[in-house]
Protein backbone atom coordinates (compact mmCIF):
# COMPACT_ATOMS: atom_id res chain seq x y z
CA UNK A 1 0.00 0.00 0.00
CA UNK A 2 1.44 3.34 -1.48
CA UNK A 3 0.09 5.69 1.41
CA UNK A 4 0.96 2.98 4.15
CA UNK A 5 -2.38 3.89 5.84
CA UNK A 6 -3.77 0.66 7.25
CA UNK A 7 -7.79 0.37 7.16
CA UNK A 8 -8.58 -1.27 10.42
CA UNK A 9 -8.35 -0.51 13.81
CA UNK A 10 -8.68 3.14 14.11
CA UNK A 11 -9.61 4.20 17.44
CA UNK A 12 -10.00 7.60 16.39
CA UNK A 13 -12.97 9.64 18.41
CA UNK A 14 -13.16 7.16 21.59
CA UNK A 15 -11.88 7.80 25.05
CA UNK A 16 -10.34 4.66 26.98
CA UNK A 17 -9.43 4.14 30.39
CA UNK A 18 -6.46 2.11 31.82
CA UNK A 19 -6.88 1.23 35.45
CA UNK A 20 -3.61 0.58 37.69
CA UNK A 21 -1.48 2.24 35.06
CA UNK A 22 1.79 2.27 36.38
CA UNK A 23 4.96 0.78 35.20
CA UNK A 24 5.83 -0.51 32.20
CA UNK A 25 2.82 -2.35 31.13
CA UNK A 26 0.20 0.46 31.66
CA UNK A 27 2.65 2.92 30.15
CA UNK A 28 2.58 -0.17 26.24
CA UNK A 29 -0.83 -0.17 26.93
CA UNK A 30 -2.11 3.66 27.13
CA UNK A 31 0.91 4.79 24.73
CA UNK A 32 -0.75 1.63 22.14
CA UNK A 33 -4.58 3.21 22.60
CA UNK A 34 -3.27 6.92 21.96
CA UNK A 35 -1.08 5.62 19.17
CA UNK A 36 -4.31 4.22 17.46
CA UNK A 37 -6.56 7.34 17.90
CA UNK A 38 -7.92 7.31 21.51
CA UNK A 39 -7.81 9.85 24.54
CA UNK A 40 -6.56 8.23 27.24
CA UNK A 41 -7.35 8.77 30.74
CA UNK A 42 -5.69 6.77 33.65
CA UNK A 43 -5.93 5.67 37.11
CA UNK A 44 -3.49 4.50 39.54
CA UNK A 45 -3.30 1.52 41.15
CA UNK A 46 -3.25 2.43 45.21
CA UNK A 47 -4.43 5.76 45.94
CA UNK A 48 -0.48 6.35 45.93
CA UNK A 49 0.97 9.63 45.42
CA UNK A 50 4.43 7.60 43.75
CA UNK A 51 1.85 6.26 41.43
CA UNK A 52 0.28 9.75 40.50
CA UNK A 53 3.30 11.00 39.45
CA UNK A 54 4.13 8.04 37.06
CA UNK A 55 0.56 7.82 36.02
CA UNK A 56 0.91 11.77 34.91
CA UNK A 57 3.59 10.77 33.05
CA UNK A 58 2.20 8.35 30.93
CA UNK A 59 -0.25 10.69 30.33
CA UNK A 60 2.12 13.13 29.02
CA UNK A 61 3.01 11.01 26.46
CA UNK A 62 -0.26 10.43 25.43
CA UNK A 63 -0.46 14.26 24.90
CA UNK A 64 2.22 14.36 23.08
CA UNK A 65 0.46 12.80 20.61
CA UNK A 66 -2.14 14.73 20.19
CA UNK A 67 -4.59 13.37 22.71
CA UNK A 68 -6.79 14.34 25.48
CA UNK A 69 -6.94 12.32 28.74
CA UNK A 70 -6.67 12.71 32.31
CA UNK A 71 -4.56 10.93 35.42
CA UNK A 72 -7.17 9.86 38.62
CA UNK A 73 -5.07 8.92 41.93
CA UNK A 74 -7.83 6.62 43.17
CA UNK A 75 -8.78 3.93 45.09
CA UNK A 76 -9.69 0.85 42.50
CA UNK A 77 -11.72 -1.20 45.52
CA UNK A 78 -13.68 1.92 46.53
CA UNK A 79 -16.90 1.60 44.43
CA UNK A 80 -18.08 5.15 44.61
CA UNK A 81 -14.45 6.72 44.41
CA UNK A 82 -14.31 5.22 41.31
CA UNK A 83 -17.99 6.01 40.18
CA UNK A 84 -17.30 9.37 41.24
CA UNK A 85 -13.41 9.81 39.44
CA UNK A 86 -15.62 8.20 36.10
CA UNK A 87 -18.30 10.61 36.19
CA UNK A 88 -15.59 13.35 36.09
CA UNK A 89 -14.04 12.19 33.69
CA UNK A 90 -16.63 11.53 31.22
CA UNK A 91 -17.90 14.79 31.90
CA UNK A 92 -14.28 16.42 30.95
CA UNK A 93 -12.93 14.07 28.24
CA UNK A 94 -16.10 12.30 26.92
CA UNK A 95 -17.91 9.06 27.05
CA UNK A 96 -15.71 6.03 27.92
CA UNK A 97 -16.23 3.17 25.49
CA UNK A 98 -12.78 1.24 26.37
CA UNK A 99 -12.31 -0.05 29.89
CA UNK A 100 -8.92 -1.83 30.36
CA UNK A 101 -8.31 -3.01 33.35
CA UNK A 102 -4.53 -3.20 33.44
CA UNK A 103 -4.27 -3.92 37.58
CA UNK A 104 -1.75 -6.44 37.47
CA UNK A 105 0.26 -7.32 40.26
CA UNK A 106 1.64 -10.60 41.98
CA UNK A 107 2.46 -11.22 45.19
CA UNK A 108 4.69 -14.33 44.69
CA UNK A 109 5.06 -16.25 48.09
CA UNK A 110 4.47 -19.60 49.30
CA UNK A 111 1.41 -19.92 51.55
CA UNK A 112 2.30 -21.28 54.27
CA UNK A 113 4.10 -17.73 54.56
CA UNK A 114 0.81 -16.42 53.46
CA UNK A 115 -1.28 -14.13 55.92
CA UNK A 116 -5.04 -14.05 55.65
CA UNK A 117 -4.60 -10.33 55.06
CA UNK A 118 -2.20 -10.76 52.12
CA UNK A 119 -4.55 -13.27 50.60
CA UNK A 120 -7.35 -10.87 50.80
CA UNK A 121 -5.11 -7.82 49.33
CA UNK A 122 -4.01 -10.28 46.45
CA UNK A 123 -8.00 -10.46 45.32
CA UNK A 124 -9.12 -7.15 46.19
CA UNK A 125 -6.09 -5.42 43.65
CA UNK A 126 -6.72 -7.94 41.23
CA UNK A 127 -10.14 -9.14 40.97
CA UNK A 128 -12.00 -6.75 43.41
CA UNK A 129 -10.66 -3.86 41.30
CA UNK A 130 -12.03 -5.33 37.95
CA UNK A 131 -15.66 -5.95 39.57
CA UNK A 132 -15.45 -2.34 40.52
CA UNK A 133 -13.80 -0.37 37.45
CA UNK A 134 -16.14 -2.49 35.04
CA UNK A 135 -19.69 -2.21 36.84
CA UNK A 136 -19.16 1.14 36.87
CA UNK A 137 -18.01 1.81 33.36
CA UNK A 138 -20.22 -0.70 32.34
CA UNK A 139 -23.10 0.70 33.46
CA UNK A 140 -22.33 3.73 31.59
CA UNK A 141 -21.72 1.89 28.61
CA UNK A 142 -24.66 -0.41 28.13
CA UNK A 143 -26.98 2.99 28.55
CA UNK A 144 -25.14 3.69 25.34
CA UNK A 145 -25.34 0.46 23.80
CA UNK A 146 -21.68 -0.03 23.57
CA UNK A 147 -18.58 -0.51 24.62
CA UNK A 148 -15.19 -2.87 25.49
CA UNK A 149 -13.71 -4.00 28.47
CA UNK A 150 -10.37 -5.75 28.33
CA UNK A 151 -9.03 -7.21 31.63
CA UNK A 152 -5.46 -8.85 31.49
CA UNK A 153 -5.29 -12.05 33.20
CA UNK A 154 -1.89 -14.07 34.01
CA UNK A 155 -0.96 -17.42 32.04
CA UNK A 156 -1.13 -18.58 35.91
CA UNK A 157 -5.08 -18.60 35.75
CA UNK A 158 -4.71 -21.94 33.73
CA UNK A 159 -1.20 -22.94 34.63
CA UNK A 160 0.48 -23.37 38.00
CA UNK A 161 3.78 -22.89 39.52
CA UNK A 162 4.74 -23.05 43.16
CA UNK A 163 4.45 -19.99 45.45
CA UNK A 164 2.17 -18.53 42.58
CA UNK A 165 -1.11 -19.40 44.52
CA UNK A 166 -2.54 -16.13 45.56
CA UNK A 167 -1.78 -14.72 41.96
CA UNK A 168 -2.91 -17.78 40.54
CA UNK A 169 -6.37 -17.73 42.40
CA UNK A 170 -7.16 -14.00 41.61
CA UNK A 171 -6.54 -14.52 37.53
CA UNK A 172 -8.77 -17.02 37.62
CA UNK A 173 -11.35 -14.85 39.58
CA UNK A 174 -10.90 -12.07 36.78
CA UNK A 175 -11.06 -14.92 33.92
CA UNK A 176 -14.07 -16.20 35.20
CA UNK A 177 -15.68 -12.96 35.82
CA UNK A 178 -14.65 -11.81 32.31
CA UNK A 179 -16.45 -15.01 30.75
CA UNK A 180 -19.70 -14.66 32.14
CA UNK A 181 -20.01 -10.82 32.18
CA UNK A 182 -18.87 -11.04 28.68
CA UNK A 183 -22.53 -12.90 28.09
CA UNK A 184 -24.44 -10.52 30.58
CA UNK A 185 -23.28 -7.35 28.34
CA UNK A 186 -23.02 -8.97 24.83
CA UNK A 187 -26.59 -8.33 24.00
CA UNK A 188 -25.86 -4.89 25.37
CA UNK A 189 -23.27 -4.02 22.43
CA UNK A 190 -20.75 -4.57 25.06
CA UNK A 191 -18.11 -7.05 24.77
CA UNK A 192 -15.75 -8.20 27.46
CA UNK A 193 -12.68 -10.04 27.10
CA UNK A 194 -9.00 -10.56 28.23
CA UNK A 195 -5.31 -10.65 27.32
CA UNK A 196 -3.76 -13.60 28.54
CA UNK A 197 0.08 -12.59 29.96
CA UNK A 198 2.77 -14.96 29.84
CA UNK A 199 6.16 -14.10 31.43
CA UNK A 200 7.04 -10.18 30.97
CA UNK A 201 10.05 -8.28 31.64
CA UNK A 202 8.91 -5.08 33.32
CA UNK A 203 6.32 -6.64 34.88
CA UNK A 204 5.73 -8.06 38.48
CA UNK A 205 5.93 -11.86 38.55
CA UNK A 206 7.91 -15.09 39.21
CA UNK A 207 10.17 -14.12 36.01
CA UNK A 208 11.77 -11.04 38.57
CA UNK A 209 13.82 -13.27 40.11
CA UNK A 210 17.07 -13.67 38.26
CA UNK A 211 17.03 -17.58 38.16
CA UNK A 212 13.67 -18.73 37.07
CA UNK A 213 14.37 -15.64 34.45
CA UNK A 214 17.31 -17.85 32.91
CA UNK A 215 15.43 -20.88 32.96
CA UNK A 216 12.16 -19.46 31.57
CA UNK A 217 14.48 -17.92 28.54
CA UNK A 218 14.78 -21.71 27.82
CA UNK A 219 11.82 -23.13 28.70
CA UNK A 220 9.45 -20.34 26.62
CA UNK A 221 8.89 -21.80 23.34
CA UNK A 222 9.63 -18.50 21.39
CA UNK A 223 12.96 -18.45 23.59
CA UNK A 224 12.44 -14.86 25.20
CA UNK A 225 10.33 -13.65 27.89
CA UNK A 226 7.62 -11.37 26.50
CA UNK A 227 7.76 -7.48 26.57
CA UNK A 228 4.65 -5.16 27.24
CA UNK A 229 5.05 -3.79 23.52
CA UNK A 230 3.73 -7.52 22.66
CA UNK A 231 0.26 -6.73 24.24
CA UNK A 232 0.01 -3.42 21.91
CA UNK A 233 -1.51 -4.91 19.36
CA UNK A 234 -3.60 -7.45 20.37
CA UNK A 235 -5.49 -5.29 22.48
CA UNK A 236 -5.59 -2.48 19.69
CA UNK A 237 -7.45 -5.43 17.84
CA UNK A 238 -9.48 -5.93 21.00
CA UNK A 239 -10.97 -2.74 21.63
CA UNK A 240 -11.88 -2.43 17.75
CA UNK A 241 -14.93 -2.18 16.31
CA UNK A 242 -13.77 -4.59 14.24
CA UNK A 243 -13.81 -7.13 16.84
CA UNK A 244 -17.41 -7.11 17.80
CA UNK A 245 -17.77 -10.35 17.57
CA UNK A 246 -15.37 -11.55 19.68
CA UNK A 247 -16.53 -11.92 23.29
CA UNK A 248 -16.14 -13.73 26.52
CA UNK A 249 -12.98 -14.70 24.97
CA UNK A 250 -9.40 -14.92 26.05
CA UNK A 251 -6.38 -14.10 23.83
CA UNK A 252 -2.90 -15.49 25.20
CA UNK A 253 -0.11 -13.55 24.54
CA UNK A 254 2.83 -15.61 25.80
CA UNK A 255 4.87 -17.21 23.33
CA UNK A 256 3.30 -19.97 23.33
CA UNK A 257 4.27 -20.97 27.08
CA UNK A 258 0.53 -21.91 27.27
CA UNK A 259 0.66 -24.66 25.16
CA UNK A 260 4.12 -26.07 26.49
CA UNK A 261 4.21 -29.56 27.83
CA UNK B 1 3.01 3.98 14.65
CA UNK B 2 0.98 1.31 15.97
CA UNK B 3 -1.35 0.33 13.24
CA UNK B 4 1.55 0.24 11.15
CA UNK B 5 2.03 -3.24 12.70
CA UNK B 6 -0.88 -4.68 11.13
CA UNK B 7 0.66 -3.43 7.80
CA UNK B 8 0.93 -6.52 5.35
CA UNK B 9 2.47 -5.12 2.86
CA UNK B 10 5.20 -6.89 0.84
CA UNK B 11 3.98 -10.15 2.14
CA UNK B 12 2.31 -13.36 0.11
CA UNK B 13 -0.37 -15.79 1.89
CA UNK B 14 -1.73 -18.49 0.55
CA UNK B 15 -5.48 -18.78 1.94
CA UNK B 16 -6.92 -22.24 0.72
CA UNK B 17 -10.57 -22.29 0.40
CA UNK B 18 -10.55 -18.86 -0.58
CA UNK B 19 -13.51 -18.59 -3.58
CA UNK B 20 -15.98 -18.15 -0.60
CA UNK B 21 -17.07 -16.82 2.48
CA UNK B 22 -14.54 -17.00 5.12
CA UNK B 23 -11.86 -17.74 2.79
CA UNK B 24 -12.86 -14.81 0.85
CA UNK B 25 -13.52 -12.41 3.75
CA UNK B 26 -9.64 -13.08 5.09
CA UNK B 27 -8.18 -12.54 1.25
CA UNK B 28 -10.35 -9.09 0.94
CA UNK B 29 -8.90 -7.91 4.65
CA UNK B 30 -5.21 -8.86 4.31
CA UNK B 31 -5.21 -7.56 0.94
CA UNK B 32 -6.87 -4.26 2.32
CA UNK B 33 -3.92 -4.27 4.77
CA UNK B 34 -1.42 -4.89 2.03
CA UNK B 35 -1.26 -8.33 1.46
CA UNK B 36 -0.80 -10.40 -1.73
CA UNK B 37 -2.52 -13.45 -2.11
CA UNK B 38 -2.56 -17.17 -3.46
CA UNK B 39 -6.00 -18.69 -3.60
CA UNK B 40 -6.35 -22.15 -3.69
CA UNK B 41 -9.67 -24.23 -4.38
CA UNK B 42 -11.71 -26.51 -6.29
CA UNK B 43 -13.42 -24.75 -8.34
CA UNK B 44 -11.88 -22.19 -10.68
CA UNK B 45 -14.96 -19.76 -11.11
CA UNK B 46 -15.04 -18.40 -7.24
CA UNK B 47 -11.60 -18.37 -7.25
CA UNK B 48 -11.67 -15.55 -10.26
CA UNK B 49 -14.53 -13.83 -8.80
CA UNK B 50 -11.98 -13.72 -5.93
CA UNK B 51 -8.95 -12.74 -7.95
CA UNK B 52 -11.19 -9.65 -9.33
CA UNK B 53 -12.09 -8.19 -5.88
CA UNK B 54 -8.45 -8.47 -4.47
CA UNK B 55 -7.13 -7.41 -7.78
CA UNK B 56 -9.65 -3.95 -7.68
CA UNK B 57 -8.20 -3.47 -4.10
CA UNK B 58 -4.72 -3.49 -5.97
CA UNK B 59 -3.17 -6.38 -5.07
CA UNK B 60 -1.79 -9.58 -6.83
CA UNK B 61 -3.94 -12.68 -6.78
CA UNK B 62 -3.01 -15.62 -8.01
CA UNK B 63 -5.42 -18.45 -9.03
CA UNK B 64 -4.65 -22.47 -8.28
CA UNK B 65 -7.33 -25.02 -8.63
CA UNK B 66 -6.31 -27.81 -6.07
CA UNK B 67 -8.41 -30.11 -3.98
CA UNK B 68 -6.04 -30.01 -1.05
CA UNK B 69 -7.35 -33.49 0.48
CA UNK B 70 -5.03 -34.66 -2.28
CA UNK B 71 -1.68 -34.44 -1.18
CA UNK B 72 0.25 -34.32 -4.19
CA UNK B 73 -1.94 -31.84 -5.46
CA UNK B 74 -0.94 -29.66 -2.39
CA UNK B 75 2.51 -30.49 -3.21
CA UNK B 76 2.28 -28.96 -6.71
CA UNK B 77 -0.04 -26.05 -5.57
CA UNK B 78 2.64 -24.73 -2.53
CA UNK B 79 5.86 -25.35 -5.58
CA UNK B 80 3.80 -23.27 -7.82
CA UNK B 81 2.71 -20.69 -5.26
CA UNK B 82 6.31 -19.94 -4.25
CA UNK B 83 7.64 -19.91 -8.13
CA UNK B 84 5.09 -17.46 -9.14
CA UNK B 85 5.78 -15.06 -5.55
CA UNK B 86 9.19 -15.98 -5.16
CA UNK B 87 8.21 -15.89 -1.25
CA UNK B 88 5.31 -16.92 0.72
CA UNK B 89 5.04 -15.69 4.36
CA UNK B 90 1.46 -17.02 5.37
CA UNK B 91 -0.32 -19.68 4.86
CA UNK B 92 -3.94 -20.24 5.86
CA UNK B 93 -5.58 -23.24 6.23
CA UNK B 94 -8.96 -22.67 5.81
CA UNK B 95 -10.60 -25.29 3.70
CA UNK B 96 -13.06 -27.46 4.98
CA UNK B 97 -16.59 -28.53 5.58
CA UNK B 98 -19.35 -30.75 7.33
CA UNK B 99 -20.38 -32.71 4.04
CA UNK B 100 -18.76 -36.21 4.88
CA UNK B 101 -21.73 -38.04 6.38
CA UNK B 102 -23.96 -35.92 7.27
CA UNK B 103 -27.02 -37.10 8.46
CA UNK B 104 -26.00 -40.78 9.13
CA UNK B 105 -25.93 -42.50 12.87
CA UNK B 106 -22.30 -44.05 14.04
CA UNK B 107 -23.07 -47.22 12.60
CA UNK B 108 -24.41 -46.20 8.98
CA UNK B 109 -21.30 -44.28 8.45
CA UNK B 110 -18.53 -45.98 6.03
CA UNK B 111 -15.39 -46.03 5.96
CA UNK B 112 -15.25 -43.87 3.24
CA UNK B 113 -17.31 -40.88 4.99
CA UNK B 114 -14.81 -41.38 8.32
CA UNK B 115 -11.76 -40.79 5.89
CA UNK B 116 -13.83 -37.63 3.57
CA UNK B 117 -14.44 -35.99 6.38
CA UNK B 118 -10.70 -36.31 8.47
CA UNK B 119 -8.90 -35.70 5.32
CA UNK B 120 -11.28 -32.33 4.66
CA UNK B 121 -10.42 -30.73 7.97
CA UNK B 122 -7.57 -32.21 8.99
CA UNK B 123 -5.54 -33.79 6.54
CA UNK B 124 -5.79 -30.87 4.38
CA UNK B 125 -4.41 -28.50 6.62
CA UNK B 126 -1.59 -31.30 7.53
CA UNK B 127 -0.37 -31.52 3.84
CA UNK B 128 -0.62 -27.65 3.12
CA UNK B 129 1.62 -26.91 6.20
CA UNK B 130 4.47 -30.07 5.53
CA UNK B 131 4.83 -28.57 1.87
CA UNK B 132 5.63 -24.82 3.20
CA UNK B 133 7.95 -25.88 6.03
CA UNK B 134 11.00 -25.75 4.07
CA UNK B 135 10.62 -23.08 2.31
CA UNK B 136 9.75 -21.10 6.09
CA UNK B 137 12.94 -22.88 7.35
CA UNK B 138 14.93 -21.63 4.45
CA UNK B 139 13.55 -18.28 4.59
CA UNK B 140 13.51 -17.91 8.69
CA UNK B 141 9.99 -17.71 8.84
CA UNK B 142 6.46 -17.62 8.47
CA UNK B 143 3.15 -17.92 10.05
CA UNK B 144 0.55 -20.82 9.73
CA UNK B 145 -3.50 -20.06 10.28
CA UNK B 146 -5.33 -23.09 10.77
CA UNK B 147 -9.29 -22.15 10.70
CA UNK B 148 -11.15 -24.99 13.40
CA UNK B 149 -14.78 -24.49 14.81
CA UNK B 150 -16.64 -24.72 18.12
CA UNK B 151 -17.04 -27.99 17.11
CA UNK B 152 -13.54 -28.94 17.94
CA UNK B 153 -14.00 -27.66 21.94
CA UNK B 154 -17.45 -28.95 22.38
CA UNK B 155 -19.47 -32.66 21.62
CA UNK B 156 -22.05 -32.62 19.09
CA UNK B 157 -24.69 -35.65 19.00
CA UNK B 158 -23.90 -37.36 15.91
CA UNK B 159 -21.47 -34.83 15.09
CA UNK B 160 -18.43 -37.28 14.25
CA UNK B 161 -15.50 -36.46 11.54
CA UNK B 162 -16.48 -32.73 11.67
CA UNK B 163 -15.76 -32.52 15.55
CA UNK B 164 -12.57 -35.06 15.39
CA UNK B 165 -10.98 -32.96 13.05
CA UNK B 166 -11.61 -30.28 13.92
CA UNK B 167 -10.38 -30.72 17.42
CA UNK B 168 -7.31 -32.63 15.39
CA UNK B 169 -6.70 -29.03 14.29
CA UNK B 170 -6.79 -27.41 17.12
CA UNK B 171 -3.51 -29.80 18.30
CA UNK B 172 -1.91 -29.19 14.98
CA UNK B 173 -1.86 -25.61 15.67
CA UNK B 174 -0.27 -26.69 19.23
CA UNK B 175 2.30 -29.06 17.77
CA UNK B 176 3.11 -26.85 14.60
CA UNK B 177 3.51 -23.60 17.31
CA UNK B 178 5.90 -25.85 19.50
CA UNK B 179 8.06 -27.46 16.56
CA UNK B 180 9.01 -24.34 15.23
CA UNK B 181 8.76 -21.28 17.56
CA UNK B 182 12.74 -21.39 17.92
CA UNK B 183 12.57 -21.10 13.72
CA UNK B 184 10.21 -18.07 13.42
CA UNK B 185 7.32 -19.52 12.82
CA UNK B 186 3.72 -18.96 14.43
CA UNK B 187 1.12 -21.01 14.29
CA UNK B 188 -2.27 -19.89 15.59
CA UNK B 189 -5.78 -21.04 15.16
CA UNK B 190 -9.02 -19.35 14.24
CA UNK B 191 -12.47 -20.75 15.54
CA UNK B 192 -15.28 -18.64 14.20
CA UNK B 193 -18.78 -18.95 15.69
CA UNK B 194 -22.00 -18.82 13.52
CA UNK B 195 -21.52 -16.88 10.67
CA UNK B 196 -24.35 -18.45 7.91
CA UNK B 197 -23.75 -16.26 5.23
CA UNK B 198 -25.26 -18.08 2.75
CA UNK B 199 -28.45 -18.09 5.04
CA UNK B 200 -31.39 -16.34 4.03
CA UNK B 201 -31.76 -13.06 6.77
CA UNK B 202 -34.47 -14.74 8.82
CA UNK B 203 -32.91 -17.79 9.35
CA UNK B 204 -29.92 -15.56 10.29
CA UNK B 205 -32.08 -13.68 12.73
CA UNK B 206 -33.52 -16.74 13.88
CA UNK B 207 -29.86 -18.26 14.37
CA UNK B 208 -29.14 -15.03 16.35
CA UNK B 209 -31.08 -15.07 18.93
CA UNK B 210 -29.70 -18.81 20.19
CA UNK B 211 -26.34 -16.79 20.25
CA UNK B 212 -25.58 -15.18 23.39
CA UNK B 213 -24.41 -12.03 22.05
CA UNK B 214 -27.86 -12.01 20.03
CA UNK B 215 -26.87 -12.15 16.48
CA UNK B 216 -24.82 -14.01 14.41
CA UNK B 217 -21.18 -12.99 12.99
CA UNK B 218 -20.41 -11.43 9.40
CA UNK B 219 -17.28 -12.94 7.19
CA UNK B 220 -15.45 -9.37 8.03
CA UNK B 221 -15.50 -10.81 11.47
CA UNK B 222 -12.38 -13.41 10.24
CA UNK B 223 -11.14 -11.41 8.26
CA UNK B 224 -9.98 -8.73 10.65
CA UNK B 225 -8.73 -11.90 12.53
CA UNK B 226 -6.68 -13.09 9.70
CA UNK B 227 -5.08 -9.38 9.72
CA UNK B 228 -4.03 -9.56 13.23
CA UNK B 229 -2.81 -12.82 13.13
CA UNK B 230 -0.80 -12.62 10.28
CA UNK B 231 0.73 -9.81 10.83
CA UNK B 232 3.79 -8.45 13.10
CA UNK B 233 1.20 -7.11 15.68
CA UNK B 234 0.94 -11.21 17.14
CA UNK B 235 4.78 -11.78 17.00
CA UNK B 236 4.26 -13.01 20.44
CA UNK B 237 0.99 -15.55 19.91
CA UNK B 238 1.65 -18.91 19.36
CA UNK B 239 0.16 -22.31 19.44
CA UNK B 240 -2.85 -20.03 20.42
CA UNK B 241 -6.87 -20.60 19.28
CA UNK B 242 -8.88 -17.68 19.37
CA UNK B 243 -12.85 -17.87 19.31
CA UNK B 244 -14.42 -15.17 17.14
CA UNK B 245 -18.26 -16.92 18.28
CA UNK B 246 -20.08 -13.98 19.77
CA UNK B 247 -19.25 -15.71 23.45
CA UNK B 248 -21.08 -19.23 22.00
CA UNK B 249 -18.00 -21.42 23.68
CA UNK B 250 -17.74 -19.28 26.61
CA UNK B 251 -21.94 -19.69 27.24
CA UNK B 252 -23.17 -22.32 25.07
CA UNK B 253 -26.33 -21.71 23.17
CA UNK B 254 -29.07 -20.51 25.25
CA UNK B 255 -29.98 -22.84 27.75
CA UNK B 256 -33.73 -22.58 28.21
CA UNK B 257 -34.58 -20.40 30.96
CA UNK B 258 -31.32 -18.28 30.99
CA UNK B 259 -31.75 -15.24 29.48
CA UNK B 260 -28.62 -12.66 29.60
CA UNK B 261 -29.66 -9.26 31.15
CA UNK B 262 -28.58 -6.13 29.75
CA UNK B 263 -28.72 -3.08 31.68
CA UNK B 264 -27.20 -2.05 34.89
Amino acid sequence: MADNVQPFFDLSGKHALVTGATGALGRALAGALADAGADVSVTTLNNDAGEETEANSILNECWSLGRKGEAKRVDLTDDAAVDAAISELEESIGPISILVNATHRANIKPVLDTSLAEWEREIERNATSVFVTSQAAGRRMLERGTGRIVNLVSVLHDRGAPNCALFGASQGAVLGFTKSLGLEWGRGGVTVNALGIGFYDDVEGLQGDEEVHAVLERYIPVRRLGTPGDLQGPLVYLVSDEAAFVDSELIVVDGAIQIHA
Amino acid sequence: MIREQFDLSGTTAIITGAGSGLGRSMALSMAAAGADIVGAARRLEPLEESKAMVEELGQRFTVITCDVIDSEAVNAMVAEAISEHGRIDILINNAGGGAAGRGKTLPELTDGDWHLGIDTNLSSAFYCSRALIPHYLENGGGRIINVTSGWGFRGGRGNFMYSISKGGVIQLTKALAMTYARDNIRATCIAPGAIPYQAPPEMQEQMGERQPIGRVGVVEDIGTMAVLLSSAASDYVSGETVLVDGGAIAGGLIPAGIEPVVGG
